[in-house]
This record gives C-alpha cells, sequence and structure tokens, in this order.
C-alpha cells in the first residue's frame, strides 16, 4: 500500500484559485449591471431561456441532416455505412433502385429513432458521399412516440433547413472528371 | 502422387494438378479472379504468378502442371510486387462504386486491394473508361461493365456448362466489355450462377440486388428442396427471414452449380408466403391448445380417418406420422399427394429434375416397408381427412382440383407451412395447423438416386410451427421440445460490429 504524503503546509494552490474566482465575480458583476450587447452573442451573459437561446457553432453534433444534391434530391446512396457502424443501432435503411442509371440506388425510407442515438457522429465519419451530417440544432421536445423518428423528410427537408443543405461533392462532378 | 514443395511445405498431389489448386491444396492463399476449378483456364488475371524454383520469371499458377520435385512459392518479394502492381491494372478503370456495389463485402478486389492496398492512390481519382452501367442481361441478372475485370468466368460458364453461349467479350483493349448478342438475352435456367462466380460486382441478381447488404446475413449450410435433385446449397439470412441461397461444392449431387428457380425456394419460407398461426373454419385464429384438442375431438370421434402426404417432409417425420396412423389409430388409408406427377424420369441434362418433391424416394421406400400407400387419386370420402400440404406452392398445378377432393370428406385437418388463402372459404376446413419449412428442422432427405442427406435447424421464422414428429407426440399429449436454430438478442444489439474483423 502506498502512502499519498499530505502536503499541508503548501499554499501554492491558492492564486490559481483566487484568479479563478475573480473571472467568476467579475462575470456575475458584469451581467447583473450591464445591459447585453445584441452584436457579440458570445458575450458573457445570462440568457433569458426559452424566449433566448443560445446559438450553437456549425461544428455541434446536434440533430442530423441529410444533404441534398444540386437538384434537391438526397444525395444519400443507402450504402448502409452508417447504419452498420452505427453503435446505437438507431439507422434504419430501406433501399432501392432508382430508374436514373448514374444514381442506381437510393433510399426509399431513412430512419433515425432520436431517443437512441447517442451523438457519437460516427454516421458523419462513416459516410462516404458527404451525405448525413451533424447540425447545432440540438432541442428535439416531442410528446408522442413517433415524433422521434425522424423520416426523410425532417432530416432533410425541415424547416430550419431551408429547402436542404448542399453536399459538398456531387456524383455529377464526379461524372464530369470522368471518374 | 507427385511430390511439391508449395511456399516451402511439402504436399503430395495426384497427377495432372494445376499449381493453383496445388497451393489450395497446401491452404495457402493465392490471388485470382480468372480460374475457376470447374471451368477451363483462362490465364487472363495475371495475378497468380508464383516463382517456380529454377524458372527465371514469374509464372502463373493456372496454367502450369504440378511435375515432380517443383518447388514454388508467392511469398517472395518479387512476386508481392508483381501481385500488387497487376492489381492495379485492374483498379485502373475500376470505378469507386462500392457504396452502391452489391457485391461490397464479398468482392474479390476489395479483398486483394485491403491485402496490397498501400501504394495506390485510394480515392481511385484517376480519369477512367466510361462503359454502359446497369444493363438488363436476361431475367435474373443485371451487367455492369465499368466494374467488369473482364476475367470471362462468366463468358465460359455459359460456354462450357449450359452450352447456350449466351455471353461473349466484345471490342478491344480497355473498351472490351462483356454483353449478349442482340435479341438474344441471358435467359438460361443457370444464369445467376454467373453472378456467383463474378469475382467484382460486374454480375448482380436481380431477385437480391439492393435487399441487404451481404455483411447484414449470416449463412448455414442446407439443402435446395426445389426438386428431388438436392442440390446442396448456403441459405443466408437474418432476423428478418431468408434472403438468398449458394450453391456448396459437393461433387456427388450438384458439383459447383444450383438453377435459378432453385434459388427461389427461400421465398416459400419466409413469413409472407408461411401459414404463421393455427385456423380454425373460416380462417378465425386460435390458439395451440384450443387447436389440439379440436384436432384431438375430430380424431377420436371420426369412424374412419385418413392420410395425405407430399413428398415434402423428411423421413423422420414419415415414420413418425405414418406409425400413428397405422398403429395408434389403426387406419390403413394412406394416400400418397403426388405434386408433379408423371414427371419423375424428365430432366434437363445438368441438375434441375421434373419431380419437384424432394424426398418422394424416401416417401415411397417407407411406404412400401409398411405396406402402405396408394396414389391421392383412390382417396375416397372419410369422417376426418389429415392433409399435409406441401411446403412449396409454387410447383403444385393441380391445387384446386385436389382441395375439391378432399372437402368432400366431412372434416378436413390441414398441416402445412405454406399460406392457402382457397382453404379459408372452404366449410369443410375445420383446422389449420402451421408446419416448419425444411430450414427449421432437423431430418432426413432422400434424393432421386437414393442418397440421404441430414439437414438441420437454420434458423426459426415461424415460433408456432411445429414438426410433424412433434404434432404426432402433441396428439399423444407428449411433450415436445424444439430447436430454434440460430437466436438472435431479443434487445437489437449491433453484433456485426463485432465480428467486423480489423483493418
Amino acid at each position: 500500500m502506498s502512502l499519498v504524503k499530505k502536503q499541508s503546509d503548501d499554499l501554492w494552490y491558492m492564486p490559481a484559485i483566487l484568479s479563478g474566482m475573480r473571472f467568476t465575480f467579475k462575470t456575475m458583476l458584469k451581467n447583473l449591471f450591464t445591459r447585453p450587447d445584441p452584436k457579440d452573442k458570445l458575450a458573457h451573459r445570462t440568457y433569458n431561456y426559452p424566449e433566448e437561446k443560445y446559438e450553437y457553432s456549425p461544428r455541434f453534433k446536434g440533430n442530423h441532416i441529410l444533404t441534398v444534391k444540386k437538384d434537391g434530391s438526397l444525395r444519400c446512396t443507402a450504402c448502409m455505412l452508417c447504419a452498420t457502424y452505427c453503435p446505437a443501432s438507431c439507422i434504419k435503411i430501406i433501399a432501392s433502385e432508382s430508374d436514373d442509371k448514374a444514381v442506381e440506388k437510393f433510399p426509399i425510407s431513412y430512419e433515425i429513432n432520436i431517443l437512441r442515438c447517442v451523438f457519437c457522429g460516427f454516421c458523419e465519419e462513416a459516410c462516404p458521399v458527404d451525405a448525413i451530417r451533424m447540425g447545432p440544432e440540438w432541442q428535439t421536445p416531442g410528446l408522442a412516440a413517433e415524433n422521434f423518428d425522424y423520416d426523410i423528410k425532417k432530416l432533410a427537408y425541415r424547416a430550419q433547413l431551408e429547402g436542404g443543405i448542399p453536399s459538398r461533392v456531387d456524383d455529377v462532378e464526379r461524372h464530369e472528371a470522368g471518374i | 502422387m507427385l511430390k511439391c514443395k508449395i511456399n516451402d511445405k511439402e504436399i503430395e498431389v495426384p497427377e495432372g494438378t494445376k499449381l493453383i489448386e496445388a497451393f489450395k491444396l497446401a491452404d495457402q492463399d493465392i490471388a485470382h479472379y480468372c480460374y475457376h476449378s470447374a471451368l477451363s483456364v483462362a490465364g487472363c488475371c495475371r495475378l497468380c504468378m508464383v516463382d517456380i524454383e529454377g524458372n527465371p520469371r514469374p509464372q502463373i499458377a493456372c496454367n502450369t502442371m504440378v511435375s515432380e520435385g517443383m518447388s514454388a512459392t508467392n511469398q517472395s518479394d518479387s512476386i508481392k510486387e508483381t501481385v500488387k502492381w497487376g492489381l492495379d491494372f485492374h483498379l485502373i478503370n475500376h470505378p469507386l462504386d462500392c457504396p452502391v456495389c452489391d457485391q461490397a463485402g464479398e468482392c474479390e478486389l476489395q479483398n486483394q486491394y485491403m491485402k496490397f492496398g498501400s501504394g495506390y492512390d485510394s480515392e481511385m481519382a484517376e480519369k477512367k473508361v466510361k462503359k454502359n452501367k446497369v444493363v438488363d442481361l436476361g431475367k435474373e441478372v443485371v451487367l455492369d461493365s465499368e466494374r467488369c475485370v473482364l476475367c470471362s468466368r462468366c463468358v465460359r460458364f455459359t460456354s462450357e456448362i449450359t452450352r447456350t453461349n449466351e455471353l461473349g467479350i466484345f471490342n478491344r483493349g480497355d473498351r472490351s466489355e462483356v454483353g449478349t448478342f442482340k435479341g438474344k438475352p441471358l435467359n438460361n435456367n443457370y444464369s445467376v450462377n454467373t453472378v456467383d462466380i463474378c469475382p467484382v460486382g460486374a454480375l448482380t441478381s436481380k431477385d437480391f440486388r439492393f435487399n441487404q447488404r451481404v455483411w447484414y446475413l449470416k449463412n448455414k449450410k442446407s439443402i435446395c428442396t426445389g426438386c428431388s435433385t438436392g442440390c446442396n446449397v448456403k441459405a443466408y439470412f437474418n432476423e428478418d427471414g431468408y434472403f438468398r441461397f449458394k450453391p456448396v461444392v459437393n461433387q456427388e449431387i450438384n458439383g459447383y452449380w444450383m438453377c435459378d428457380e432453385g434459388r427461389k425456394v427461400y421465398k416459400s419460407t419466409n413469413k409472407e408466403n408461411r401459414l404463421m398461426g393455427y385456423e380454425l373454419q373460416y380462417g378465425d385464429a386460435c390458439s395451440k391448445e384450443e387447436a389440439f384438442k379440436v384436432a384431438q375431438d375430430l380424431i377420436s370421434s371420426a369412424v374412419t380417418t385418413a392420410l395425405v402426404v407430399t413428398g415434402q417432409q423428411s423421413n423422420e417425420e414419415y415414420e413418425s406420422i405414418i406409425s400413428y396412423f397405422k398403429e395408434t389409430l389403426n387406419s390403413e388409408q394412406i394416400y400418397h399427394w403426388h405434386t408433379t406427377p408423371g414427371k419423375e424420369d424428365e430432366f434437363d441434362g445438368l441438375l434441375m429434375r421434373g419431380d419437384k418433391n424432394p424426398n418422394t424416394k424416401g416417401l415411397q421406400k417407407i411406404l412400401s416397408e409398411k405396406g402402405l400407400g396408394k396414389d391421392v387419386s383412390e382417396l375416397s370420402s372419410v369422417d376426418t381427412l389429415v392433409v399435409v400440404g406441401p411446403e412449396n406452392m409454387t410447383h403444385v398445378k393441380d391445387l384446386k382440383a385436389q382441395l375439391e377432393k378432399f372437402i368432400q370428406s366431412q372434416n378436413v385437418i390441414w398441416l402445412g407451412s405454406a399460406l392457402v388463402e382457397e382453404l379459408k372459404e372452404m366449410a369443410h376446413v375445420k383446422l389449420q395447423m402451421p408446419l416448419r419449412t425444411y430450414l427449421e428442422k432437423t431430418g432426413t432427405f432422400t434424393n432421386h438416386a437414393g442418397q440421404d442427406q441430414k439437414v438441420t435447424v437454420v434458423k426459426t421464422v415461424n415460433k408456432q410451427a411445429l414438426a410433424l414428429t412433434d404434432w404426432v407426440q402433441l396428439m399423444q399429449n407428449q411433450e415436445v421440445q424444439q430447436d430454434q436454430g440460430v437466436k438472435f438478442p431479443k434487445v437489437k444489439t449491433n453484433f456485426f460490429m463485432d465480428d467486423r474483423g480489423t483493418v
């Protein structure tokens, strides 16, 4: 058994604690006596939730987004790599054959059970065509269980996305380059 | 026998063995696309290169015969380099289609890439020769010319095995393409074998296309019950049911192949074509206990009972149900319903036979041993008739005529695994009880040549269903224990994550 020597004589931790407390009290007093700056969203202030909401950066791993091609159709090719990689098994895809020979395979159903999802971001990482991303939205309220099964309509075309987020690499560009 | 040394491992092989076969006999990995044990040697993929002692240059193993004292290796650095850059030639025009390609997961190009992959451009961003995509070759097969590595296995299959010569390689150089002749689609009954032997995803089966990714499927060996040949197959399944059959090599029965018709047998074992629960008159659902009570009443109150069986059950089941009727119920009225009468001797020259019942031989043997067995045409009306219906309804052409004959009896108990809609409208059908399909039970099937083949439980689709042996035991109020086969966990866990292997 090893004994840990008690370092009661040593007071070197005090400066660090004091500087931390200085920051805390400074922020508290500033929030109490000054008005918030509407231009600087990241300024220290207390939010009046839920009327005011903090907006996370685009890199935040929140609710999923299915990206779209330039013509507005889904970028997803239904390769099922996200569903395979998903540690929570919350992604369910049904693939189908497309009439367009350049597309060949596409999902007729893409469902994410958001309650099972652990927001690990593996789906984003596994996707070979940048079809699924995790966005800055993080609130997932709902009253009934079916509200938490997100389908294509919700994942790709919900109102907040304003008609869909375009994907980075498009098949059309690849085909034109002869690849 | 010839002595030879393969990768410093000494083995003996029979005379006339190809060097690539010697590598397989010595359990040594050797890369190859064009070589197939059942087809002639083409030697066009140039991947099975080996160093033979005393030979200054690397040589292909598939077109070299083993000679006495030969020493060959494919582990030297020069051979590894040769194979690596040979593979680069195969990949140079290969599209990066793996996300949409059905072969992904069982693709030889992927396997070889994972072995030799370092050193290539992983994005495969070089300019490629564009070819036809999604070409409809026939009623079962789709071709993607861009993915093809021109190994010519499929072309040799149609010229050597089926001798129908539908496929050919057209054009020259890197514009070469596999294709069919004008107005002559690939419509022979063995066409899906070309999909099996295709080492890449160029040929895909329309039936399986985009249904499942292959890594979601497990497989287990069984047989095909599409006809009396009894080809050995691997059944591919997951918790939702069965998805496809692939042939397993058995030189005594089916060789390397199986027919397209047999590949569709899995459909009759899936939920949508099955009788899932116990049903009373007019299709009213009831519990298992109720159903057996009704069945026992119907049989004990009857003065005359009769049994109709088809050749689609296992030998063990015949043994138990026939002795139950003969010894317990003292009924000699046991009839053989031959669903494809008069076609026993039909044979297409390769594998498929006219008799679509897998166990006609087994049933006839047991019936003749017991001195029973009349044809179903001799059936007259009885008080209670027990019919063991066919498992696979696709080839039963005389179903309506037979049903009309059956319902002349006062009470009919129908035991069957297949869903028969007509039975719900028939007043005399007092009870329908679900049976297990051959993929859900253990038993023996005897094929046309009298060869016995044992099948084991693969995966149970219908948990309520019974084997006939269980049915007989339950009718006599005995307890039964049932094997459920491969069990999937109740809470869905991602068990494919665990055995994905390492990169």
